[in-house]
């Protein structure tokens, strides 16, 4: 009885430490601002230090680039004009992003210019979401946890605090859909000459007293679109992981509510199985926003081209 | 029949009055043919989503700002919907 008493307490003890809502947070969002991973100086009143969704910007970009580019050099290299391995699967991914994304919105005239920036965003999105569902840096928690012990303040202690996922933060897809936003308008000014892009945005031929509504809504419509683009895939990316992440913690607070571990392994028995099926839709939702999200700039970019008034 | 035999006869049989591909493959040829048809109609769903939310997420924080809650929240939140609606419009009537 009196060790049941004592687990109860314990378990009491525990349930003030465990806090679902504070424990998923910290692993979607940015790692603080006040414990950077490097510090740099402040420029123009913008802090430039590095934080976890930072450096996981320039892990990916930086992987994107290198595989990428090494493996072309090494096919135009080559003496046979057939592709292998990662090369091959490349070439698939290019394909189906010129030919089922790209061309049928922007058309023939314009596929070539525009397949370049769409297909960068494409792989580079892939890459981000797919490096969040890598566990890498709960591994690398567990062996910190368990092997090494460092300090606090060590580099490896600080890299483990914070999401990975970098798009799903809305300052990373903000930078993208301004892109896309600038993209918009290089391509209605290169088909149509700067002036027509911005006179083909309302239609022709109205009354005079309809413009005085229609320039407003036009000017709005310009910047909703990447607004929309911008919420969409940090919306989504950081979805999923919160859902998986509260299937999770229903061990943890079953284990608190009831004052013991059975509670929490048989509710376990429930809620991993369910945490590894939402982990295998992740990977299709990781393949789809990147999808969709080239997919939206595309047809954006193909509304700049094609003016239907 | 075993499953494999099933999964073989899903593949690659073909279907009696169409010998463009197997099966499957021919389905995934309508997905994506659907999905490249569907891509202004998600363009379009998406602006009147995200018209709605940034115009009265603008309005919201004006209203916290001036302190004149709920006036132009409803102001942004009906100037969103008509620019939503608009570009929504847009799409369905040009397309």
């Amino acid at each position: 009885m009196a060790f049941q008493e004592h687990a109860a307490e314990v378990a009491e003890g525990a349930a003030e430490k465990f806090n679902a809502g504070a424990t998923i947070i910290e692993h979607v969002s940015n790692s603080s601002h006040d414990h950077p991973l490097v510090h740099l100086p402040t420029i123009a009143g913008i802090d430039f230090s590095v934080t976890k969704h930072v450096l996981m910007l320039w892990l990916v970009a930086g992987a994107v680039l290198l595989l990428v580019s090494l493996a072309v050099r090494k096919f135009l290299k080559q003496d046979r004009l057939v592709p292998s391995g990662f090369m091959n699967a490349l070439e698939a991914v290019v394909e189906y992003v010129r030919d089922s994304i790209v061309l049928p919105n922007v058309g023939t005239k314009w596929v070539n210019t525009w397949t370049p920036y769409i297909l960068t965003l494409f792989l580079f999105i892939l890459g981000a979401n797919a490096v969040g569902l890598l566990p890498i840096f709960d591994v690398l928690g567990l062996l910190n946890h368990w092997v090494l012990h460092p300090s606090d303040e060590s580099f490896l202690s600080r890299v483990v605090h914070g999401g990975s996922t970098a798009t799903a933060n809305f300052n990373v897809t903000a930078a993208l859909a301004s892109l896309t936003f600038g993209a918009i308008i290089v391509a209605g000014t290169k088909a149509h000459g700067f002036v027509k892009h911005w006179v083909n945005l309302v239609p022709k031929g109205l009354a005079a007293p309809i413009y005085i509504i229609l320039i407003p809504i036009e000017i709005m419509g310009m910047f909703v679109r990447p607004f929309a683009l911008t919420m969409r895939l940090a919306a989504n990316m950081t979805g999923g992981h919160i859902a998986i992440l509260s299937l999770l913690s229903f061990v943890f607070l079953f284990a608190e509510m009831f004052g013991r571990a059975a509670a929490g392994i048989g509710i376990g028995i429930m809620a991993v199985p369910m945490a590894s099926l939402l982990s295998g839709l992740e990977v299709i939702v990781v393949l789809v926003q990147a999808y969709v999200f080239s997919l939206l700039t595309a047809v954006f970019i193909g509304m700049a081209i094609h003016v239907h008034h | 029949m075993t499953v494999g035999e099933v999964f073989h006869k899903v593949c690659y049989t073909h279907m009696p009055d169409d010998e463009r591909g197997p099966f499957l493959a021919r389905s995934l040829q309508h997905l994506q043919e659907n999905i490249r048809r569907s891509g202004p109609a998600a363009a379009a769903g998406y602006t009147l989503i995200g018209a709605i939310i940034l115009l009265g997420g603008i309005g919201y924080a004006v209203d916290a700002w001036r302190g004149t809650s709920p006036w132009f929240l409803l102001l942004g939140l009906l100037v969103g919907l008509i620019v939503g609606f608009y570009e929504l419009a847009k799409t369905v009537w040009h397309r």
